[in-house]
């Protein structure tokens, strides 16, 4: 028995109270999860972003395209090991027009070449290569909608107007956590063929694979350089940098998250440090008492601070034990599947569930710090003056 | 009925906790507020850009202007469609428009590129555009490498001020002579040039994304959706302004409500317990005053009154203050990615009084909930408590 | 005995010189004792009685070490305890000085052998050592079988029991004891007071005890009033 027990013991005092401020640390605890682990699922696809591969654009605008002819002229720049070449065709389900998942159109052997984190079965890769129509679709997508390998899917076309039928050739996975796994990928020849001749030859976008990820954006200089003078230019950057500015553009949101993320530390600290002060106001007699036998004033400051530990570190330790499994079990697969395009890896990282258990044991530290140096200042006889 | 003075004491008393509570309970009050002003600031900007008396035409299937292309030869179809108003000349008042995103270097950032929707118009776009009004300089004259920049742009990207000049693209620089606003919304994001000029610099010939026309009144919009669309061949779509914004701005605007949801949920859930903790101490603090009361003569129903009364007193302290921080953020301007085109939009917090007025309710109400259970425990003492030494 | 003879064979334990005691309150000065005179013989047992405001809680504060004097001698078993600093008048109170409080003395989370050994935790004791001193002291109050209990299951002549269990479980010189029967029943006084005339009469504590109940007092062996901060015999 120490002083350090007794005030773990102390908690329980008022078991109401106490429970009461263990709820709602707890539930700021799960909310500190959920919130950071938003932030974190954003900012984690940018730092997963390949660094061997740089992405090529027209300079003036994503939504204008390349000529074909580019992607060879690329594969000539020194540094630069595969190219392949996609474009962005926005299709709908007309049976749910509210969801929205990626469809791209890409040449299948070099597109696996270069995208080499999409794993799809051989013989589905042959499959898809040999049909037009066919296409590699994400398993989470594949999933949600119940499509099977050799179904025959219809989609509406939003730029290129009219109903598209593809084939379900494929279903892949990804061994990076943060490819998304919500993308139909079709054959680039059955969009070229079926739109105007005067929009035919043309891609989205051009990504390389670099030899030298530490050269990356030198290369991706290279490439620009080579078309600068023509009638269109480029825009390239390592597929990290596209990543980021990507990021830079929802940094405002991002920023928002972190104020509201403040907040709530805030609102934590109120709550541990109201609950801890009048626990303190309300035991002063026996603090008298206390003093009296003999206990110095630091004794008092370390019996109060123990008690603000422990009660933040339970609070920490209970919020984790509900709001891991619910962000990590229940909302993780949700968010992955309904928000992929966003939230392509929605998990907990153990460094956030370190970081929680430390903020909120830091928080109860910190709010018992003025009432423990308010208790210890007290003079012995005023102390026992008090009663209740 | 007992004196609202006795409550408003009794929490003056306790100044820390007092304080603490209304501080919970005023900083979730001003998160929601803010988080909904966004979002009508956001409704506003996106949605304030349209009007009921103006119809959009688009491709059939497109979702936004910028997937959209028609042919300058419909202009004249659309143009001769009932419901369309003429102007004093006879000719109909539609605008033709070329839309497109760009990149264009942020300034404030390194290099940082990020998008910019430019809007190329014919002159008959102000027509259209009543609430556009040019704030400095003159609007672009057509067939001139002239543009105007949006107030919610100016000095924020490279070259988008007056007298100076950025390039749309490469060798196709163009000369910023005037600054417009539009009372809030998105179009003061946008760059706005000659139609001519946006169609060779992006290769759009022989092509616009959109028709904005007026028509005479609101209701003449069916009867010109019904002529839009009855000819397949064209594969025309046709909305009113209001309601292409709305779908536009629906999703970023759902999505901030619905984060503004969640996070209201659980810092309000934290409050209350705060809120609750506290009037229970309080109550049990006071248990010899209570029973006094009620030896006084005082019934069980004024003194759960009382308490409840107390409690919304402690909360709406606290909601004023949150409100009144949120109201600072009125002065905040937020510059997001609007989801649906991809372009860079300015956003400001609403101070809209209904989305204020409704935060400090809920402030009140959080107090309410936090204090119902610790109103009853007072109102169960008994008088003899009042003798207990 | 003469008082020669009784003086040489006991000697004084407490002995107050001149002692005043002021507080200031805002601009007044109260003085809420007045150069008083005192002397306590070790193994005596005396009451300090006097109306509200007599100064007589005061009083015991100086003898029991929790306060200082304005002006004035206080010592105690040959130490000057008026001069020490509160660091040090904490250390000398946990090996010369046992309490016993009129109310809330024992923490309502631990038990009662946790209460009494309370004061050794202090003494850096080995957890085995401190138990067994503990159990010595619960017994010496005939509360043995009440160690594992929590004060809330115990009655209140029982909770004031183990708090003189913890009073000597530092074997102190002195009990100070404020109005130690206040809460109590007239049975449950009488047991404490009897208590602590066997910890006077067999164990030789000096005992100092502020009261308001005729009973108590006729348990001293001296009894001294208290008046607007000087003592009347």
């Amino acid at each position: 028995m120490g002083l350090v027990t007794i005030a773990v013991r102390n908690i329980w005092r008022n078991k109401l109270r106490t429970v009461l401020t263990l709820s709602a640390v707890t539930v700021l605890v799960i909310f500190f999860l959920l919130l950071r682990t938003v932030i974190w699922s954003w900012t984690a696809s940018a730092e997963q972003g390949a660094r061997d591969r740089i992405g090529t654009r027209h300079k003036v605008s994503f939504i204008m395209q390349l000529p074909r002819r580019y992607v060879e002229e690329i594969r000539s720049v020194p540094g630069v090991k595969q190219v392949a070449h996609a474009s962005w065709f926005g299709a709908k389900d007309p049976n749910h027009t509210d969801d929205f998942f990626s469809t791209i159109a890409v040449e299948p052997k070099e597109f696996l070449e270069v995208y080499d984190e999409i794993k799809v079965p051989k013989d589905q890769v042959e499959a898809w290569k040999q049909d037009r129509q066919g296409a590699i679709v994400g398993d989470v997508l594949a999933k949600k909608r119940g499509w099977k390998l050799g179904q025959k899917v219809v989609l509406q076309g939003t730029i290129y107007p009219g109903d598209w039928e593809f084939h379900v050739s494929g279903i892949y996975t990804a061994d990076s956590p943060t490819v998304d796994r919500s993308t139909l990928w079709f054959q680039y020849k059955y969009l070229d063929e079926s739109r105007a001749p005067r929009l035919q030859d043309q891609v989205g976008w051009i990504m390389a694979r670099v030899d030298d990820p530490g050269r990356a954006a030198e290369i991706a200089k290279a490439v620009d350089k080579k078309f600068d003078d023509r009638d269109i230019q480029t825009l390239s950057m390592s597929e990290r940098a596209l990543q980021a500015s990507f990021l830079g553009m929802v940094s405002a949101i991002l920023r928002l998250i972190d104020v509201v993320s403040f907040v709530m530390v805030l609102i934590m600290g109120l709550i541990l440090g109201n609950t801890i002060a009048m626990g303190v106001r309300e035991r002063t007699h026996e603090y008298g008492v206390l003093r009296a036998i003999g206990f110095l004033p630091k004794h008092i400051v370390l019996f109060i601070l123990s008690e603000g530990l422990a009660l933040g570190m339970l609070g920490g330790l209970i919020g984790l034990a509900i709001g891991y499994p619910f962000v990590q079990k229940g909302m993780g697969p949700a968010m992955e599947e309904n928000m992929g395009a966003f939230f392509a890896f929605f998990r907990v990282t153990p460094e956030l569930v370190v970081a929680s258990f430390f903020l909120a044991s830091g928080l109860g530290l910190a709010a018992a710090i003025i009432p423990a140096r308010t208790a210890s200042k007290l003079e012995v006889v005023s102390a026992l003056r008090r009663v209740g | 009925m007992i004196p609202l003075t006795y409550n408003v004491r009794s929490l003056l008393i306790r100044k820390t906790t007092t304080v603490a509570t209304a501080l919970g309970i005023g900083l979730v009050v001003f998160v929601l507020a803010s988080a909904f002003m966004l979002g009508t600031g956001i409704t506003k900007t996106m949605v304030g850009a349209g009007r009921s008396d103006n119809a959009i035409v688009l491709r059939k299937g497109s979702d936004t202007e910028m997937a959209s292309s028609l042919e300058v030869n419909t202009l004249g179809l659309i143009g001769a469609a009932p419901g369309v108003k003429h102007s004093n000349a006879g000719t109909s008042l539609l605008s033709g428009e070329v839309v497109i995103v760009i990149a264009q270097d942020k300034l404030g950032t390194q290099g940082q590129v990020s998008n910019v929707l430019v809007r190329g118009v014919p002159a008959t776009a102000l027509e259209v555009r009543p609430e556009v009004h040019v704030i400095a300089g003159h609007p672009p004259r057509p067939g001139t490498d002239e543009v105007m920049v949006g107030k919610g742009l100016r000095g924020k990207f490279a070259g988008m001020d007056l007298e100076q000049s950025f390039e749309l693209k490469k060798n196709r620089p163009v000369k910023v002579v005037g600054i417009f606003e539009s009372g809030g919304s998105s179009f003061e994001s946008e760059v706005w040039c000659d139609v001519d000029t946006a169609r060779s610099s992006f290769g759009r010939d022989g092509l616009v994304s959109s028709v904005t026309v007026r028509l005479d009144s609101p209701s003449k919009f069916d009867a010109f959706k019904a002529t839009m669309e009855s000819d397949k061949r064209l594969g025309l779509e046709a909305l009113t302004e209001t309601g292409y914004y709305e779908k536009q701005s629906s999703g970023t605007a759902l999505f901030i409500k619905i984060m503004g949801g969640v996070i209201v949920f659980f810092l309000s859930g934290g409050a209350m317990i705060g809120a609750l903790i506290t009037m229970l101490a309080a109550v049990s603090q006071r248990q010899r005053e209570i029973g006094t009361l009620r030896a006084l003569g005082f019934s069980r129903f004024s003194i759960l009154t009382s308490f409840l009364l107390e409690s919304s007193v402690l909360s709406l302290a606290g909601g004023l203050l949150g409100i009144a921080c949120a109201l600072c953020m009125s002065f905040v301007k937020l510059s997001m990615m609007n989801f649906a085109t991809w372009q860079e939009v300015t956003f400001s917090f609403d101070p809209n009084p209904a989305v204020l007025l409704g935060s400090l309710v809920f402030g009140g109400l959080m107090g309410i909930l936090g204090g119902f259970y610790p109103a009853l425990r007072a109102a169960s003492v008994s008088p003899i408590e009042a003798m207990r030494g | 005995m003469s008082d020669a003879e009784k003086g040489a064979a006991k000697g004084t334990m407490i002995s107050l010189e001149k002692v005043r005691k002021s507080f200031t309150r805002g601009r007044e000065q109260l003085d809420v004792l007045a150069g008083l005179d005192l002397k306590i013989e070790e193994g005596s047992f005396d009451a300090l009685m006097g109306p509200s405001g007599s100064g007589k809680s005061t009083l015991l504060n100086l003898i029991a070490g929790l306060d200082q004097p304005t002006s004035g001698k206080v010592i105690i078993g040959g130490a000057d305890i008026g001069s020490m600093n509160e660091g040090q008048r904490a250390g000398w109170r946990a090996s010369n000085i046992g309490f016993v409080f009129q109310t809330y003395n024992l923490m309502p989370v631990l038990t009662a052998v946790e209460n009494v050994e309370l004061p050794l935790l202090l003494a850096k004791l080995p957890a085995a050592e401190r138990r067994k001193r503990a159990e010595i002291a619960l017994r010496a109050v005939g509360l043995e079988d009440r160690a594992g209990h929590l004060p809330s299951q115990l009655s209140g002549g029982q909770e004031q029991r183990v708090t003189i269990a913890r009073a000597i479980v530092t074997d102190p010189k002195i009990i100070v004891a404020d109005e130690p029967t206040g809460d109590l029943d007239r049975t449950s006084a009488d047991e404490i007071l009897k208590l602590l005339e066997k910890l006077n009469t067999e164990f030789g504590k000096t005992i100092v005890m502020v009261t308001h109940d005729p009973a108590a007092a006729e348990r001293a062996k001296v009894v001294h009033r208290l008046d607007k901060g000087v003592l009347a015999n």
